[in-house]
């Protein structure tokens, strides 16, 4: 599983495409059979790390560089999406970080 | 060259982005592009701050919150365009515009200060990354300045997120 993590509109669907290969219409935001999944962040609930590290392509927005949220709810969100990706990293063959549409591998 | 520098609020991005268009006028005429519009006391006062580090640079400040395409520069001379943020708000809240028009908008500007200059330094801003949900206009904006940024960052040839006052180069390092 390789994972893409990347802020909003840092272009991180393109830059699998066009980097890694991915086709777009393998790519979906929800947890299906399609190998490429994207917007980790929204999925409720977040889904285990063994059904994450089936897919070929995992990406997620980085959701943690803001002001921690007053609501109990989203803080644990948040922070529930930062530790998931945290545990993805350390077992996906290779993780790279988009910003403005340009990947820098950090695995 | 034409160079795009981001990061943080705070983060350096300002004075690297001086010091790299300083080095690359290396003497000649340098344009300092303001987009903030000077529209509040608090911005005038971060303007006139502004104005003042500048001071003793070489830099000649022209003030310009939109309509980048409008704009002639003196031919060979290198422009440090501050900031996208700013451009893309008032682009989009002060003149009203559509997001598609806003960055066509924004992207033919742009093209036309690279057409003149002959060395071009952008600052952008890194606001992506905070899992913020806000409301439309703000999404909007956020995803029109994202557009805008991943364009540039991918016909620029060096790209550089400052932190902490210290580059991570991100495209073109050694340029």
């Amino acid at each position: 599983m390789i994972l893409i993590v990347g802020g909003l509109g840092a272009g991180k669907r393109t830059f699998a495409a066009e980097y890694l290969g991915a086709r777009r219409e393998d790519m979906s935001p929800a947890l299906d059979e399609k190998p490429v999944l994207y917007d980790l962040q929204d999925l409720e609930p977040l889904p285990d790390e063994a059904e994450l590290l089936k897919k070929e392509i995992v990406i997620c927005n980085e959701v943690g560089s803001g002001v921690v949220p007053i609501d109990r709810g989203e803080r644990g969100r948040q922070e529930a999406v930062g530790r998931l990706c945290t545990r993805l990293a350390a077992r996906a063959e290779a993780v790279y970080r988009v910003q403005c549409g340009l990947g820098m591998r950090l695995k | 060259m034409r160079a795009l520098v981001f990061g943080g609020a705070g983060s350096g991005k300002s004075a690297f982005a001086e010091e790299l268009s300083r080095r690359l006028a290396d003497g000649g005429r340098l344009i300092y592009l303001a987009t903030m519009s000077a529209g509040e006391p608090e911005s005038r006062a971060r303007i006139a701050r502004h104005r003042a580090q500048r001071a003793g640079k070489g830099f000649e400040t022209v003030e310009r919150p939109c309509d980048l395409a409008g704009l002639d520069v003196p031919a060979g001379c290198t422009v440090l365009l501050e900031d996208l943020g700013n451009l893309a708000a008032n682009e989009l809240f002060l003149q009203g515009k559509a997001s598609e028009k806003a960055l066509q908008d924004m992207l033919a500007g742009i093209a036309r200060l690279e057409a003149q200059a002959r060395h071009l330094v952008v600052v952008g801003n890194a606001v992506f990354s905070d899992g913020g949900r806000y409301d439309g206009g703000t999404m909007g904006y956020l995803r029109t300045l994202a557009r805008l940024q991943n364009a540039l960052a991918g016909r620029f040839e060096q790209v550089t997120e400052v932190v902490c006052g210290l580059p991570v180069y991100w495209k073109g390092e050694g340029l």
